[in-house]
């Protein structure tokens, strides 16, 4: 009997999936507690879900030092793998979870008085939080998949979480179709991937191509539609179409979190499934043997090259704060797909510490946009003038995320920016640089033209009263804009991590 | 031949209806010409000796998921579609992008050696049970976790007011933009 082969996966697995696990519980209890408080009482859900996170938190610094020098740990029969990366990923999560639990409380779209299921909306925070980490430690087709829609299915609802809106009615719809789309389309190159090589095992499928034994073209379609998929979840052009509209229709908070979580996740995703399924090799030569039916570079050169320059053209005509975030943050993805042209450690790591750099400035901007939101109930560019004035501690912390998304000097996204052009420069792709060079150059218009209204602008007659800040707006985004500047001096530290993480990365 | 003759019945029951959910100009005669195809799905699973995927198939597509369509349909005011003919330069675009994808897919299935294993015979379904039990417990698990939260954010997306297009919300939408 065939029955008897069976491997179990054993409980033991779990204590090396604790943050997942509690995050999960808290999922659980943040919802029980909501219905216990009748809905009536956000803040039960809202106390379970910062804790659930704060302990998740503290259990993925304690795995650090435990899996990461054991170059990986598979769990749950090889299905998932904690190593380095996946541990890198944990802490940004928890991290872009705990803070956007943190200032949806503050957020008027969020928590304003019409509004119900507030409770519900923290829960599904820390779910979505999980789904992105199991995107992080994925290896195997089956639960890339699972995770993937369990981020999907979390956000479609997030986006629309504004019922009697119609933006973010209209957002969560566009949404679920796009989404609804792009997953068949990947699903099919993974079902032909499966098809040819017969494995759902990363590493399987890489055993089958190493051998030889696949059919280029089948290969490259493959690759073609899976990449199409994945493309999506980070926006990149062509897959973009949906990005500004979601995240102006969404509640802002909401958008903050989509614009670094599910892309952070699904740049961790692409990392493991190409580098470890296609790339991963001791010599270079070999590495890009596997791919070389696509001239892998060159495809996602262009694509990096061709994302940057369209998000930032556009960016540059928005009069809405929020929609020329959402376009900003297409030109950053631009920017991270240049650490992925060659498939390189160094490349990869670059990807990495960028993502952390980006999911600091990002949230920052957008939570800025939240707390402005909350006093005028406008993110039009018009209303910004003389800002600066009225609400000076924030208006400073402004102008260094806008400063290191630019990715000028003292700040990190300096920093960030230097790594990935560095990569790339490794191996003379000079065209790329000099592009992303001149988008830099670009992107510096529009971010400063916010700062000049909200500082060289006086505010109107009548409309320059000082608008004042909660403590806990002021802490979140002070804990966002002092890492922005400090990692921009002293990157040391969060380097070595990003390049731990992806020299651990367990091979496939 | 026997095997033959009903592969070409399942493949004629599965496109041609197929065509006629794409080119049908009422929507509840293309969501019943999909009732066929999906039918004809489920015939290939059978056929294929996978029998739990075939009812699977039957159950969630057609008993669940095709149903719902048809009540969606026929519960909702469907506005007049289809008054208006298409031109020739709103078919030609689509036509050649999907002869193309066709193309594309036929090289595929034509040139490669596909991994293809002996169809069962015996019934499928205990082994599939047995895995979801075994091997495949985390995943089973986690769907129903995710499953969980589509059900929350079901809840969430229709509780209390399920209109949110309707001119109330565009009043209420105005009201609220007010300071």
């Amino acid at each position: 009997m065939e029955l008897l082969h069976v491997k179990i996966p054993s409980w033991g697995d779990l204590q090396w999936w604790l943050p997942e696990a509690v995050l999960c519980c808290t999922f659980l209890l943040a919802l029980l507690g909501d219905m216990l408080a009748r809905g009536r009482r956000p803040v039960v859900a809202f106390a379970i879900s910062v804790a659930g996170l704060l302990a998740a938190g503290a259990l993925a610094i304690a795995d650090t030092h435990a899996v990461a020098p054991a170059g990986g740990r598979a769990i749950m029969g090889d299905l998932m793998v904690v190593d380095g990366m996946a541990i890198f990923f944990r802490l940004l999560f928890v991290f872009g979870g705990l803070a956007t639990v943190l200032f949806a409380w503050t957020s008027e779209e969020i928590m304003g008085h019409r509004r119900e299921n507030k409770g519900e909306f923290f829960a599904l925070t820390v779910l979505m939080t999980v789904a992105m980490m199991v995107m992080a430690e994925a290896r195997n087709v089956l639960m890339l998949y699972l995770a993937m829609e369990g981020v999907g299915l979390t956000s479609y609802v997030m986006a629309g979480y504004m019922r009697t809106s119609l933006r973010s009615t209209e957002a969560s719809l566009k949404y679920v179709i796009f989404g609804a789309v792009s997953s068949a389309i990947m699903l099919y190159g993974l079902s032909l991937l499966y098809g040819m090589t017969g494995s759902l095992q990363f590493s399987g499928i890489r055993a089958v191509l190493l051998g030889g034994g696949a059919e280029p073209f089948g290969i490259l379609v493959a690759v073609v539609l899976i990449l199409a998929g994945m493309s999506y979840k980070i926006a990149a052009v062509p897959f973009h179409f949906w990005c500004p509209d979601v995240y102006e229709g969404a509640p802002t908070p909401v958008a903050a979190l989509f614009s670094v979580g599910p892309k952070a996740a699904g740049f961790a995703l692409m990392i493991r499934f190409f580098y470890t399924t296609f790339a991963v090799g001791t010599n270079a030569a070999a590495s890009n043997s596997l791919i070389q039916v696509i001239n892998w570079p060159l495809l996602v050169s262009v694509i990096s090259a061709v994302t940057m320059t369209f998000g930032n053209l556009v960016a540059l005509r928005q009069t809405n704060v929020k929609r020329m975030l959402a376009y900003s943050s297409i030109a950053h993805v631009g920017y991270l797909l240049m650490g992925f042209v060659l498939l390189s450690e160094m490349g990869l790591a670059a990807i990495l510490f960028y993502l952390l750099v980006y999911t600091l400035m990002n949230l920052g901007a957008f939570f800025f946009v939240v707390a402005v939101n909350n006093h005028l109930k406008s993110e039009q560019l018009e209303d910004y003038k003389g800002l600066g004035y009225r609400m000076p501690w924030a208006g400073v912390m402004m102008v260094v995320f806008l400063g290191s998304l630019t990715g000028v000097p003292p700040f990190a996204g300096f920093v960030g920016k230097l790594y990935l052009f560095t990569a790339v420069m490794d191996r003379q792709w000079f065209w790329l640089v000099i592009i992303a060079g001149l988008n830099s150059v670009i992107s510096l218009y529009y971010y400063f033209r916010v700062a000049r209204v909200m500082w060289l602008v006086r505010p109107d007659e009548g409309h320059d009263s000082p608008l004042r800040l909660s403590w806990l707006q002021y802490t979140v985004l002070a804990c966002l804009a002092v890492p922005t500047l400090v990692l921009g001096l002293y990157f040391g530290a969060f380097k070595d991590l990003a390049d731990a993480g992806i020299r651990t990365m367990a091979g496939g | 031949m026997i095997r033959d003759l009903v592969f070409v019945l399942l493949a004629l029951l599965t496109v041609v209806p197929a065509f006629w959910v794409v080119f049908s100009r009422n929507i509840v005669h293309a969501g019943f010409a999909l009732l066929f195809t999906l039918v004809g799905v489920a015939g290939f699973y059978g056929f294929l000796g996978a029998d739990f995927l075939a009812v699977t198939q039957l159950m969630v597509y057609v008993g669940g998921v095709l149903v719902l369509v048809l009540f969606t349909v026929m519960m909702t005011h469907v506005p007049a579609v289809g008054r208006r003919r298409h031109g020739l330069d709103r078919l030609v675009p689509p036509a050649v992008f999907a002869a193309a994808v066709f193309g594309v897919l036929y090289k595929v299935i034509t040139v490669v050696k596909w991994n293809v294993g002996e169809a069962s015979t015996s019934p499928t379904t205990a082994e599939i049970g047995t895995q979801l039990m075994t091997n495949y417990v985390f995943p089973f698990e986690y769907v129903s976790i995710v499953l969980l939260a589509a059900m929350v954010g079901a809840a969430i997306l229709i509780r209390e007011r399920s209109h949110a297009g309707s001119d109330d919300a565009i009043a209420e939408e105005k009201q609220e933009a007010r300071p």
